[in-house]
């Protein structure tokens, strides 16, 4: 009973669309199995289990996050790795993977907040 | 250890061990003292992005709305479309200082910036250099998050950023530490979660030494 799926593609939303060409790095390629859970009662995500590039930066994975749980404008989504820190925006999730993933998985909890102050 | 604040003893203790472990990563914290009250501090030289939201993004939305005279769905444009300035990459300094706030019990993050030159950065500057994924929410708040404030021990203008809302981020950290019996450094974590709204990159050693399985025989990087 597998959760798995596919990254969504995603619309590109910056005025220089990525290098296409294939000569592109086969290591970001490569993708990892992320684990989202959400926190205190911030929407649960319906597809838990993601495939996800090693490439891919956690602010991406988190803008994704806010998109498909259609997260208000000014709900802050915060992202926690082993629900004691926040990796950095730019982070590569291939990275956490190799530093905290466990059974071949890297288990990610969110949370939404309000805007600040 | 049931709250989700922190009292000025814990806070020291945090600190130290935050010190211990900057030392071994030679990344540059000290403590700083005056008269009685201690707090910690770095200084950092870094590259920072100056990030711009296209004009065209911001008009869209509202020449929609306009139009439609609705609820627009704003998915699409949530974060806007952020663009980097062309050769807007600055090199700055950055200096942080970490305080205790007595009326939040919480630590509370000041910082100021300068150009190589030594020019200090505006509030707009700063606010320019605030990364993406946090700009637009943190700019939507009544309360500016990141204000100029009197640093309460030197007196000189900073930067401060806003603890309100530290509690509220800080809950799922200290509730997955009691649950499962494993402390969690509550400055570091905090510093984790704020710091790269305002340039301060928190490295990854940091966490992986907390981790139980860590080698301490490693030689420092």
């Amino acid at each position: 009973m597998s959760d798995n799926a596919e990254s969504p593609t995603e619309t590109q939303k910056e005025d220089t669309p990525p290098p296409s060409d294939e000569s592109t790095i086969s290591e970001e390629k490569k993708k990892i199995d992320v684990l989202l859970k959400a926190v205190g009662d911030t929407p649960i995500m319906k597809t838990k289990k993601w495939a996800v590039d090693r490439g891919r930066t956690v602010q991406s994975l988190s803008q994704f996050i806010s998109r498909f749980l259609k997260l208000d404008a000014s709900e802050q989504l915060f992202i926690y790795v082993n629900q004691s820190f926040a990796p950095s925006p730019d982070q590569d999730v291939g990275i956490l993977f190799d530093c905290f993933g466990s059974d071949g998985k890297l288990v990610l909890h969110y949370c939404k907040s309000q805007a600040w102050g | 250890m049931g709250s989700t604040t922190l009292d000025e003893q814990n806070f020291r203790h945090w600190c130290q061990l935050l010190l211990q472990q900057s030392e071994q990563l030679k990344d540059g914290w000290s403590w700083e003292a005056v008269q009685v009250m201690t707090f910690i501090t770095v200084t950092c030289v870094t590259s920072l992005i100056l990030y711009s939201l296209l004009p065209q993004s911001l008009s869209v939305v509202s020449s929609e709305a306009d139009l439609v005279n609705g609820e627009i769905d704003i998915d699409d444009e949530d974060d806007g479309v952020w663009t980097i300035s062309e050769g807007s990459s600055q090199v700055l300094q950055y200096e942080y200082h970490i305080l205790y706030s007595c009326s939040y019990s919480t630590p509370v993050l000041y910082f100021r910036a300068f150009t190589l030159e030594g020019r200090s950065l505006s509030l707009e500057e700063v606010w320019s250099c605030v990364h993406p994924s946090f700009r637009l929410r943190l700019q939507k708040s009544p309360l500016s998050t990141i204000t100029l404030q009197e640093h309460p021990l030197l007196g000189q203008p900073f930067f401060m950023l806003h603890p309100c809302r530290t509690e509220e981020f800080m809950k799922p950290v200290l509730q997955a530490a009691q649950h499962k019996h494993r402390p969690v450094n509550y400055v570091l974590s905090w510093l984790s979660i704020v710091g790269p709204l305002v340039g301060l990159d928190v490295p990854l050693k940091y966490s992986i030494q907390l981790r139980p399985a860590a080698s301490f025989m490693a030689s420092p990087d």
